[in-house]
């Protein structure tokens, strides 16, 4: 165990000698890698920052049950157990508030500074109704059970009309995933040119060091022992360029908060762009490193496998 | 049924459609023997010397290290058999980019032994072949005679039973020559197997045993022209 862990500090201090024999050479693997890898950090950043938000907005849809205008108000206000309990039973949960048509006149009145105009119709147009305010509905999948709620509601009897605020949800839900899907693809198609150029970056390495190769295995070096510096200098590559891009996309979102507080502003938000969290910046740290390490593990299989 | 060190039995090594290196080469080297190879240039020296080593297969027949078919060696045995060898060659070999004490440690290095242990041992290596003084040197800045003690001292840092030297003195002047020897022998004197590829005829006037190899084969005694074409 003792020989086994110092071999694995001799090839790290053997990586890292020979990286830093040549510096610019060094920097500039690290550079390109790092321009691949920045690209799917910062689509990543970004639908890491859009998540909470869009989570935040499908936390309550609304379900508005308007009455029709004959329903007296006492059986409008009898309805709350019949919708309650459509509710349950679709497996649903929310808050339910009856609203009176005189408080909903009051509102619209707020609500549109259309005070004049309104009272110039000279009687309340609108009906009773409930809101409904659903909990939990996440994804296009729950958006679709809301759907099949609004449905049971529109059967009650007294109904009029149901409006439901589902389709945005679905909408939300149908763009993230697509995000998702192409930043995934970017990522890929990304990773593979990491793997590659750290491919090419070991392959010149394992020709500079030819001699040293050749002497260690006429004293008995194990193919391990031969592999391991290699391994360690892709993961150390993959690793560098990982920080420098995690750098690069933390540094760039400064000036793109510049403007998203601006424009958010207009919406009454204050959403800003945040770096990666804890966890996430270390996994991609890891996936950086695992990338480098695929690299090398694939150069040093193609150009030191033993002659038979 | 006395066991050789080392064990040729019928052994070929053909390459290609080509003439062959080795033709039946039947060879027995005992533990402690000091045995020297010799033949003109293309005899087979280099190539029997490499099969003791895996460097080379033959094409039939076995090679036996310690009673072990070395042929038969897969990919991971081969470094253990190797750690029992202790190679130098014409071309010493020796990394350009470390010191002479560095070169020395790396066999060490190789199998885990740690850093201090290591470097007290190549010191000691180093002392033995009268370098200890060149430590801390750069190799090329050594003379051909001292870069090739250093091959001898990185040889036998790990105290291998076998030492395998391919021409150690070719290009050497004779005084570098006879201390290059000197260091060989001196191994030999403590039980270890030595065998020595070299057709200087100084060398071999005082050997105990001599193989003579000629267009890869073994032959009892070489014939006058190999030793006018070898001189």
């Amino acid at each position: 165990m003792i020989v086994w862990l110092r071999q694995h500090v001799l090839a790290l201090a053997g990586a890292f000698r020979h990286l830093l024999r040549a510096p610019g050479s060094f920097s500039l693997n690290v550079l390109v890698v790092a321009i691949a890898l920045a690209l799917p950090f910062a689509g990543l950043t970004v639908l890491e920052n859009v998540r909470p938000v869009s989570e935040q907005l499908a936390v309550e849809p609304e379900i508005s049950v308007f009455l029709s205008m004959e329903t007296p108000r006492e059986r409008a206000s009898a309805l709350a157990p019949q919708i309650r309990r459509v509710v349950q039973e679709s497996g649903n949960t929310g808050r339910l508030e009856f609203i009176p048509r005189e408080h909903a006149l009051t509102l619209l009145k707020n609500k549109t500074g259309l005070d004049d105009a309104i009272t110039a119709l000279g009687e309340n147009p609108l009906p009773d109704g409930y809101v409904l305010k659903l909990s939990g509905v996440r994804n296009a999948s729950d958006a679709t059970r809301v759907e099949t709620l609004a449905a049971q509601l529109k059967a009650l009897p007294g109904v009029e009309y149901v409006q439901i605020d589902s389709a945005w949800v679905k909408r939300l839900a149908a763009l993230m995933h697509v995000l998702r899907l192409a930043l995934l693809f970017l990522a890929a198609t990304l990773g593979v040119v990491v793997v590659a150029v750290i491919f090419n970056t070991i392959r010149l390495q394992v020709m500079t060091q030819r001699d040293e190769i050749e002497v260690c295995r006429m004293f008995g070096a194990t193919d391990a022992y031969i592999y391991r510096p290699f391994y360690y200098t892709g993961a150390l590559l993959g690793l560098a360029a990982g920080a420098a891009a995690l750098g690069a996309v933390a540094l760039s979102l400064h000036p793109l908060n510049d403007a998203i507080t601006d424009f958010a502003r207009l919406y009454a938000s204050e959403f800003r762009l945040a770096p990666l969290g804890a966890t996430a910046t270390i996994a991609m740290l890891a996936t950086s490193a695992g990338l480098g390490l695929v690299g090398a593990l694939l150069s040093v299989r193609r150009h030191l496998a033993r002659a038979p | 049924m006395i066991a050789h060190m080392i064990e040729f039995r019928h052994v070929s090594k053909q390459y290609g459609r080509g003439s062959a290196a080795l033709t039946d080469i039947n060879l027995s080297i005992d533990k402690g023997e000091l045995v020297f190879l010799s033949g003109p240039s293309g005899a087979g020296k280099s190539t029997l010397m490499k099969m003791i080593a895996v460097m080379e297969r033959p094409s039939s027949g076995t090679v036996s290290v310690n009673g072990e078919d070395v042929g038969r060696l897969n990919a991971s045995g081969l470094p253990y058999l190797r750690r029992n060898l202790g190679l130098i060659f014409q071309q010493q070999s020796l990394l350009n980019d470390r010191n002479v004490l560095a070169n020395v440690m790396l066999p060490l290095l190789v199998i885990g032994t740690a850093k201090a242990d290591a470097e007290k041992r190549a010191r000691a290596a180093l002392d033995k072949v009268g370098l200890l003084d060149k430590a801390a040197s750069d190799p090329m800045a050594l003379s051909g005679g001292e870069q090739q003690r250093v091959s001898i001292a990185r040889a036998i840092v790990n105290r291998p039973q076998i030492i395998l030297a391919d021409e150690p003195t070719a290009n050497l002047d004779r005084r570098s020559a006879n201390k290059v020897m000197d260091a060989l022998k001196a191994f030999h004197g403590v039980g270890v197997t030595c065998i020595i590829a070299t057709h200087d005829e100084s060398i071999l006037a005082s050997a105990p045993r001599v193989v003579y190899l000629e267009r890869g084969r073994l032959v009892d005694s070489p014939a006058a022209e190999s030793l006018q074409g070898a001189a």
